[in-house]
């Protein structure tokens, strides 16, 4: 049978996909579908569902209800070692039985490739990994680096049609961790596969994806690419968990499309939004640390919209910036995070210090205050 | 205020303050750097014990029995080792030990994978449950209890022969010969087994298993190539106990063959208790110890030395 396949159908497709154990939704209703090529990451905090989204495509699990298609074909009663992908996991799960290189041939073997081809696949994706030379090592003889490395490559060898990452990074140190973030770009560049990663590292989100997925209890909260989703997050959970963000509640005092006036404990403060409001409702503002101006005095928030005074609780030393914890008055015990990339390191503010702070109108999101769930389109 | 609080750290907590001041008294302060050294005493008195009774019976069996007194000779020879291992008596004796060893190990081995396997990877926890009660419930009952339940069983009269005699079947032998030997060591054998495989099995992991799986191998071709693999210190560990404890078994052959199938045991004990030749029966001891030790280096030197082992490195 000849399948159709031409650049628009997509390679995975979810449709109405959920998944209870028992009375727990672990997932609930998920849609999405991914293009050949493309890098999806879908990320969320731990218990958030994604680990077993994961394992619904890869076929360890099978959806309660909903349908999950590759290449168009739905792929229900088809088992893990019929389907076309390959799966890093969290533990890597490299046969210590066997070498390197073994680890490397073993789809190969499995999947019934021509003996006289295996060795020389073997080199290559060795190569590819940048392991070159290393296919007799033992696995135990392996830094945890080079043993994620022949976990990638063992994933790859088979020129699966999908590549699944179970957060392998998550157990590395932050160094090397990143050096693996930019290595697994570099690789899925060079070889085009598409790829489904998993993780709760944001940064590893942003550096690694064309695209990702936000997860939150079991639901998906947004679809976007890394620049949409951290410069317009679609709901409060969101914008917080994406950054370091500041949440300041309140209620609508006016509620002119686009631009919210609300009522907090002792201030209005003025807010951008997407969705219309009704008058009273309970509103939560998202600010960016980043947006908001940290200064002595009031000259230093010219040109700003919302201008609050407030008392430095904490300042933390980043190295390459300050982080400030302000309370302000106005707020009332809402902690406001404010990031101060200071080149010239002459105004530190110390703790107990006055200061004010201000950011403008545009760069304050209005969310509603309930918990979100998000059915995506 | 202060005894408030102090009454809601653990009550074990004071037990043990009291045990300290105690052990002050029985272990001074100066005595503590050879604290370590404590910990050997078990393995003394196994190793001692072990040690002195052998050294007793290598000495015995280099005596020959004088048929005029029925005491041991004064001079050393090894009359007592040329006449067990010219012996054609003795001589299958030790050969039917060494294939039943071989017989059980595999059998066992065999039926304890899987119920090993089910019960590590049972994801419901009432079936564990069942599984580990299963395996401990034997314990409880011994060897002597089990052998004769076979024979309610499988004796002429058992429950096997009298449903044979409903169907108009003649009555089988279903006891006292090699297989009901087999087959009950095989049943007495099995929970040790499964004690020694378990962990093997819980080393290797799921997701080694799903790894495999979408790497394009089905159920089978994973066991073979990764599950069993990985379970090789499980395994070794299991046939080092299974078979020596067979080699050396006494009861099932006792009771189950009814002395058509002794085993080496079995020969030891008529040769101290019914031929009173206890230089004959010390050195058929000897050469059921250098045979069970024999075994079990080639195994470690061919397969390591398993969940046994002494090092760290073996996985």
């Amino acid at each position: 049978m000849i399948k159709p396949v031409t650049q628009t159908s997509p390679l995975v497709e979810l449709s109405n996909v959920s998944k209870r154990f028992g009375k727990v939704t672990a997932v609930d209703n998920a849609n999405f579908s991914l293009s050949q090529g493309s890098v999806l990451t879908i990320l969320g905090p731990s218990g958030c569902g994604k680990t077993t989204l994961l394992r619904m495509i890869a076929g360890f699990e099978s959806p309660t209800t909903g349908n999950i298609r590759i290449n168009g074909q739905p792929v229900q009663a088809v088992p893990p070692y019929k389907r076309s992908i390959g799966m890093v996991f969290q533990n890597l799960a490299l046969f210590p039985h066997m070498t390197a290189g073994e680890n490397i041939a073993y789809p190969l073997k499995m999947r019934r490739f021509s003996p006289q081809d295996i060795p020389g696949l073997v080199e290559r994706y060795l190569d590819i990994v940048r392991l070159s030379g290393m296919g007799e090592r033992r696995i135990q003889q392996l830094s945890g680096g080079q043993q994620q490395r022949v976990a990638i490559a063992r994933a790859l060898s088979f020129n699966p049609d999908l590549l699944l990452l179970d957060e392998p990074l998550s157990a590395l140190d932050k160094k090397l961790r990143e050096e693996m973030q930019l290595e697994f770009r570099r690789i899925q560049q060079q070889l085009g596969v598409t790829t489904i990663n998993v993780t709760h590292d944001q940064r590893e989100a942003l550096v690694m994806s064309d695209e990702i997925i936000v997860m939150s209890e079991g639901a998906i909260q947004q679809i976007a690419d890394p620049v949409s989703l951290y410069r317009q997050p679609s709901n409060r959970f969101v914008a917080s968990f994406i950054g370091l963000t500041s949440l300041i509640r309140g209620t609508v005092e006016d509620a002119r499309e686009g631009k919210i006036t609300f009522r907090t404990t002792h201030t209005t403060l003025q807010g951008q939004a997407s969705e219309r409001f009704r008058f009273g409702e309970t509103v939560e503002g998202a600010i960016r640390a980043e947006q908001v101006r940290i200064s002595t005095d009031i000259k230093g928030a010219e040109g700003m919209d919302n201008i609050l005074d407030g008392v430095v609780e904490q300042q933390i030393f980043e190295g390459d910036r300050m982080v400030y914890q302000i309370s302000c008055p106005a707020l009332g015990t809402a902690p406001l995070f404010v990031f101060d990339h200071d080149p010239s390191h002459h105004t530190p503010h110390a703790q107990g210090d006055r200061v004010v702070v201000s950011w403008k109108v545009r760069d304050l999101l209005v969310y509603p205050c309930q918990k979100y769930r998000v059915s995506n389109p | 205020m202060a005894s408030n609080s102090s009454s809601k750290l653990p009550r074990r907590w004071h037990l043990f303050d009291i045990a300290e001041r105690n052990a002050a008294a029985l272990w001074p302060k100066t005595m503590h750097r050879y604290s370590g050294y404590l910990l050997l005493v078990p393995a003394i008195l196994l190793v001692f014990v072990l040690v002195l009774g052998l050294v007793y019976i290598g000495g015995y069996s280099l005596h020959e029995l004088d048929l005029a007194t029925y005491r041991l000779k004064e001079t050393f020879s090894l009359t007592n080792y040329s006449a067990a291992l010219t012996s054609t008596t003795y001589q299958s004796v030790v050969l039917r030990s060494i294939g039943a060893s071989i017989l059980v190990t595999f059998f066992t081995l065999l039926l304890a994978f899987p119920y090993a396997y089910l019960m590590v990877r049972a994801r419901q926890a009432a079936t564990k449950k069942f599984l580990l009660i299963s395996l401990f419930l034997p314990f409880f009952i011994g060897q002597i209890v089990r052998a004769y339940g076979w024979l309610i069983i499988l004796g002429q009269e058992g429950l096997i022969n009298t449903l044979f005699a409903g169907l108009g079947l003649p009555a089988m032998d279903l006891i006292y010969n090699y297989p009901a030997v087999i087959l009950g060591l095989v049943q007495y054998m099995l929970p040790f087994a499964v004690l020694l495989l378990a962990p093997a099995i819980t080393a290797i992991g799921r997701d080694v298993e799903l790894a495999s799986e979408s790497l394009g191998a089905n159920w089978m071709r994973t066991f073979l190539h990764v599950v069993l693999p990985m379970a090789k210190p499980g395994l070794v560990g299991s046939s080092v106990v299974v078979f020596t404890l067979t080699l050396t078994d006494f009861a099932m052959p006792e009771i189950l063959g009814g002395g058509t199938t002794d085993f080496i045991a079995n020969a030891i004990y008529d040769g101290f208790f019914q031929l009173s030749n206890s230089g004959l029966g010390s050195a058929l001891a000897m050469i059921l110890v250098t045979l069970g030790t024999a075994f079990v280096v080639i195994l470690f030197f061919l397969a390591g030395t398993g969940t046994l082992g002494f090092n760290g490195r073996e996985q």
